[in-house]
């Protein structure tokens, strides 16, 4: 990643750049930490970057590579003040509400013409809700609490997964002047929120196995085998849609890779559990001592293994964490690159995080000795981050 | 060269352990045990750092800038400017005094708990084990609180280079989830009740454990609502009910939360201690009513003062002079700690929920026949629950999506810089918080080609900072 001499910034190609990336990161065309291992290239949903001139001298091309994300603030459009409500998405300039309703509406119709992920999991949404509005209604009626419970779990899961739909729309939202990076957020929002679920639903899976523990047998729930056969076909049916995404250990390149990961895994667990549960009651039919409390037990412990790494991954994402996929190798290569140039003093502060996975945002502050032309050492610092994958960097050049 | 003195003496153990770890010196590792531990890795080519021997150092310090403007415009260190000298000391009094609070609710806490175990196994009746278990979920949220107020405190590190700050609104989250499943058990249990339906011993026991846990609660919530210090005009307005986050995100957060508690409160005033603001607050909830709803314009103290002052002259008087004398200091102290305020939505949560539980005990108590009536108070009061989470989790979700704070009016900002005579236009302007109330800046300006490029940057600089105190800026500066 060595840069030619010449320090004529230049915007390479889309398939050199990420051939370049590609191998700087050690991941190779047949890496099967990527979701979809048959797939050489890497379609990323990178916001098309305005090209950037190589003639320096031509002032109406911008200098630098912006993204589309970027809010433009000409001058003269504060003179007529009543334009600003044409840049703001939803809410006034001014009061900046957030109008629920429209906001719903606009997602409504997006998610029409979704993609197929987002349909295969309205399917699955709606599949879900049947079944567990006619176990409760079959609950209440026949007065079996099991069912009731069990159609409450299920009626959770469902609103979580419907909170993912509503991200995976969301997130093509353009960016606007309250959500300046736009709204891919809200996928990685709903994967740690899915996480966090299934996180919880594992401990509470450990508190029933400890309370089946202390109980005596008189009180056991005898789980209902119809349930969980049918729960354990349609969490099955989940999992075949999100085939791709059944991994535990996964490289996220975009955003949409965290948010099918968390309904992947979502389903997973709960698929595991109805087959721990059908386990229990065969083991307790076989006369095993203790079945459930074994069969609870390992339910937990794999649903935790499981959801660990997309709740790491969701979470350093949500606490603005250095990207993971940036090794500090790079970095430190990087800021010494910086160093070496002869007007450059010495860097403050280097800051990066990930919007989303992909999505790098970086904040860059240089001495600089006084005089020197900054528009070198800039188009320098942003050619250097631009191969690492870093697409908003802001550097502050300060002259001492 | 790290320009604070005492941060060598830890850069010496880091060194030892460093020198005792990796010989040759060019990887980085990071050790982040010890909050403590401030890491540092310096360049091995640097030579001002040969005494240092080899240690990598991304986190660049940097000789002291006497501006003019008094006061360094760049971040000294990783954790610039966050843990300056004045703010460090803010924050970790601010936060020691949570972490106190936090504390002495978890004991409480844990000591009711205990009492109600106890007792429950003594009586051998499920209901009374089961408000304990409620308990036990109440010690997860506050220690999940506490966890996270303890851990906003870290220092930074080279991986999480802005802090760990974040915690906080990730473990505020985390508390607002399990609010939310703890209403959804209530509602499973409150069917259960239907479906297994046994005598009336079962409704008196109900009323008196909600009863019980209700006081609890009560209790607790006095404890973290109370907003000592020196904000007494301030903090003297919502007794127990959360109206101290007046800045915190929008102003309206906290209002429809006191709108929908008036009923349940009532009682509660009584018990209090009586002071003069009782009645204030009191009859400023009577008519509280929709203007305070929306609009996040500096409502300060006077606007609840005015409202209130058709009732009560005197203590108008009494107010507005304190609160004149803290106002300037309320605009500092002006939010809550947001895991405070978590564990508080927490309490109050479990009060309203009990308040339900108890209404229906009472009624099953006193006609066993009318057993749906159970089920419906719990499902109002939990819907009430969860419409009082609604405000902070919409907080929390801007914060998370790295949304323009309400509280700083872009349109404001851009404007100002755009008038400014050598700035041509402004690209990529990002304003995010970090957490509530640190506020970031980035932008692109482009300035005419003759223009002084430092004295613009100081320019722009010192107007993002005087007019919306926000320190974290960090400006392009491009010519045309």
């Amino acid at each position: 990643m060595e840069k030619s001499d010449s320090f004529k910034y230049y915007y390479p190609s889309e398939k050199e750049s990420q051939n370049s990336w590609n191998t700087g990161f050690g991941l190779s065309v047949s890496d099967r930490r990527l979701a979809f291992s048959r797939q050489a290239s890497f379609d990323q949903a990178r916001e098309p970057h305005t090209p950037v001139s190589i003639n320096l001298n031509d002032p109406a091309k911008p200098l630098l590579a912006r993204s589309v994300s970027n809010i433009d603030i000409p001058t003269g459009l504060f003179y007529s003040l009543d334009e600003s409500n044409k840049y703001s998405g939803e809410g006034n300039g001014s009061a900046q509400k957030f109008s629920f309703m429209l906001f719903v509406f606009s997602i409504l119709r997006i998610m029409r013409s979704g993609n197929r992920y987002m349909k295969r999991l309205f399917v699955m949404i709606s599949l879900n809700v049947a079944y567990s509005t006619t176990e409760l209604v079959i609950g209440l009626f026949t007065g079996r609490v099991g069912l009731v419970s069990d159609a409450f779990h299920l009626t959770f899961g469902c609103g979580l997964l419907t909170f993912s739909l509503f991200a995976m729309a969301a997130s093509r939202k353009q960016p606007d002047r309250v959500y300046t990076y736009g709204y891919k957020r809200l996928e990685a929002l709903s994967a740690f929120t899915n996480a966090l679920f299934l996180l919880f639903m594992s401990f509470s899976l450990a508190v029933e196995g400890l309370h089946a523990f202390i109980q005596d047998e008189s009180e056991h729930k005898h789980y209902l085998i119809v349930s969980a056969v049918t729960n354990l076909l349609v969490n099955l049916i989940g999992v075949w849609f999100f085939r791709n995404y059944a991994r535990i250990n996964l490289v996220y390149r975009n955003a949409e890779d965290m948010n099918y990961h968390s309904v992947c895994l979502h389903v997973l667990a709960d698929s595991i559990r109805s087959a721990g549960l059908i386990l229990a009651s065969w083991l307790l039919s076989l006369g095993v001592q203790n079945a459930e409390v074994l069969c609870l037990g390992l339910v937990s412990v794999a649903v935790f293994m499981l959801v660990m790494p997309l709740f790491k991954a969701t979470g350093g994402i949500l606490l603005q964490m250095a990207p993971p996929r940036i090794p500090t190798s790079a970095l430190s290569k990087c800021w010494r690159q910086i160093n070496a140039r002869e007007d450059v003093l010495e860097i403050a502060q280097a800051r990066f995080w990930e919007f989303v996975p992909g999505h790098v945002v970086g904040s860059v502050s240089i001495q600089v000795k006084k005089g020197m032309d900054d528009r070198t050492t800039l188009q320098f610092v942003h050619g250097l981050y631009h191969d690492l994958g870093v697409q908003n960097l802001t550097v502050q050049t300060d002259d001492v | 060269m790290c320009q604070n003195k005492e941060r060598f003496g830890r850069k010496v153990e880091v060194t030892f352990l460093y020198m005792i770890i990796k010989g040759s010196g060019k990887a980085a590792v990071i050790l982040w045990k010890n909050p403590v531990l401030f890491v540092c890795f310096h360049e091995a080519m640097e030579v001002q750092n040969s005494e240092h021997g080899h240690i990598i150092e991304v986190c660049g310090d940097v000789p002291a800038v006497g501006t003019s403007l008094g006061g360094s415009r760049i971040c000294g260190e990783a954790a610039c400017g966050f843990s300056d000298a004045k703010t460090s000391s803010k924050d970790a009094n601010e936060r020691s005094a949570s972490m106190r609070k936090l504390l002495i609710a978890v004991i409480l806490c844990v000591i009711f708990m205990s009492v109600e175990v106890v007792g429950g196994i003594k009586a051998n009746s499920l209901a009374i084990l089961t408000d304990a278990a409620h308990l036990l979920s109440d010690v997860a949220a506050f220690a999940i609180s506490l966890f996270s107020l303890w851990a906003s405190g870290w220092e930074a590190t080279p991986r999480q280079s802005y802090g760990f700050f974040r915690i906080e609104i990730l473990g505020a989250l985390v508390s607002i989830q399990m609010i939310w499943l703890l209403a959804g058990i209530l509602v499973y249990e409150a069917i259960t009740r239907i479906i297994n339906d046994t005598g009336e011993v079962q409704g008196f026991l109900m009323f008196v454990v909600a009863a019980f846990g209700l006081v609890v609660n009560i209790a607790m919530a006095l404890l973290l609502g109370h907003d000592h210090g020196h904000d007494h005009g301030h903090g003297g307005h919502g007794h127990g009910h959360g109206d101290h986050g007046h800045g915190h995100g929008g102003h309206d957060e906290m209002h429809n939360h006191g709108l929908t508690i008036t009923t349940h409160h009532h009682p509660h005033h009584h018990h209090h201690e009586a002071k003069h603001d009782d009645e204030h607050h009191h009859a400023h909830e009577a008519d509280h009513t929709e203007p305070h709803h929306h609009y996040e314009a500096k409502h300060d103290d006077e606007h609840h003062h005015a409202h209130g002052a058709d009732h009560t002259e005197p203590l108008l008087k009494t107010c507005s002079e304190g609160e004149t004398k803290t106002k300037y200091a309320a605009k500092q102290k002006k939010q809550r700690n947001i895991n405070v305020q978590g564990a508080y939505l927490h309490v109050l949560g479990d009060s309203i929920q009990s308040v339900g539980v108890m209404i229906g005990g009472a009624i099953i108590w006193y006609k066993p026949e009318w057993k749906i009536i159970d089920l419906i108070c719990t499902l109002i009061f939990s819907a009430i629950v969860l419409g009082t989470t609604i405000r902070m989790l919409r907080n929390i979700l801007e914060v998370l999506m790295e949304s323009t704070p309400r509280e700083i009016d872009a349109t404001k900002l851009e404007k100002g810089l755009c008038e400014m005579h050598e700035v041509v236009a402004i690209h990529e302007l990002h304003i995010w918080a970090i957490t509530v109330g640190k506020v970031l800046l980035a932008c692109h300006v482009i300035i005419k080609r003759e223009a002084d490029a430092d004295m613009v940057l100081n320019k722009v600089i010192d107007y993002i900072r005087r007019g919306y105190n926000i320190s974290h800026v960090t400006i392009q500066i491009e010519r045309q």
